[in-house]
């Protein structure tokens, strides 16, 4: 039941826009918990790659004094990896196009890592 | 992480040929031997103190340490060989890492301790070129098996101590770097 009110609010952030390829949901411990993937992407593997990303990123803002995480930006020349925490136990992980409008997909994002968070 | 230290020990044995044989050799000769432990013990200490960055570990416990260090090689000739045996010497290779032990020191200190006990048989058993070349082959195989485990341990212990560093750093969990490690595992 949960499960599939996650799917629909990943559904409905992967039709927010065009540039958003994949979506998942994922625990701090990097397990996946719903996903929207192409099937060319391994879930585990995105799963805890997503949520050890996150954590890095958490000591890196601590350690180098730049205050609470808010997101993680990967660019790659094939897009972007953002990553986001959905709550204290879950992490939000979106995969975008290379010319994508972040600013948007940011918006979005937020809105679906709050209704998320507010499922688990 | 839970041990399967009969494994071990019969790998160590294919590696250091420490046969039932030889086994019962060590015992064989372990009357005779083992008063003459503690000098050894002596000597190897003096040894090591000598070496400065051998000395460093050693200050103020050397007394104590002899103490072990005369059971453990009265062991030696005492059997048996088991996966006791194996357990105890894996916790010997954890405890020199406890206390940051250059790797190297353990294959050192064995050196020092075989060129004592050759010594020790040659003038004891020379007489008997066979028979002590036997005892010989004897102890290189026992101290070869307790060297190999200790350093297995000594290896195993360093990884974890890493990861432990690691885990601390990154700020990520056990149980993510585990589930990590299963998702890049070969499928």
């Amino acid at each position: 039941m949960r499960s599939d009110m996650l799917i629909s609010v990943l559904s409905e952030l992967n039709g927010a826009s065009a540039d958003i390829e994949a979506t998942g949901v994922i625990s701090t411990d990097g397990l996946m918990m719903a996903s929207v993937l192409p099937a060319s992407l391994d879930e585990d593997r995105v799963g805890a790659m997503s949520a050890a990303m996150l954590s890095l990123g958490d000591r890196t803002a601590q350690e180098l004094a730049r205050g609470e995480l808010e997101q993680v930006l990967i660019k790659g020349d094939l897009g972007y990896v953002l990553m986001t925490y959905a709550g204290k136990e879950a992490v939000l992980t979106v995969l975008a196009k290379p010319n994508a409008k972040l600013g948007l997909i940011f918006l979005d994002v937020k809105r679906a890592a709050s209704s998320i968070a507010e499922l688990i | 992480m839970p041990h399967d230290f009969e494994k071990l020990t019969q790998y160590a044995k294919s590696f250091s040929e420490l046969t039932p044989e030889r086994e019962a050799l060590l015992i064989e000769v372990g009357e005779q031997i083992k008063p003459k432990l503690a000098g050894i013990t002596e000597d190897f200490y003096q040894h090591l103190l000598a070496i400065p960055e051998a000395s460093a570990f050693l200050e103020g416990r050397v007394e104590s340490l002899k103490k072990t260090h005369t059971r453990w090689m009265e062991g030696l000739f005492s059997g048996p060989f088991d996966k006791a045996y194996t357990e105890h010497m894996f916790k010997v290779g954890d405890v020199h890492v406890k206390v940051n032990l250059p790797v190297e020191f353990m294959a050192g200190a064995m050196t020092l301790i075989n060129h004592r006990l050759i010594a020790l048989i040659v003038e004891t058993y020379g007489d008997d070129k066979e028979y002590c070349a036997q005892i010989l082959s004897a102890i290189s195989a026992v101290t070869g098996l307790s060297l190999l485990v200790m350093q297995q341990s000594y290896q195993e212990a360093s990884l974890a101590e890493e990861l432990e560093k690691f885990l601390k750093i990154s700020g990520m969990s056990r149980a993510l770097f585990t589930n990590l490690a299963t998702a890049y595992r070969d499928k």
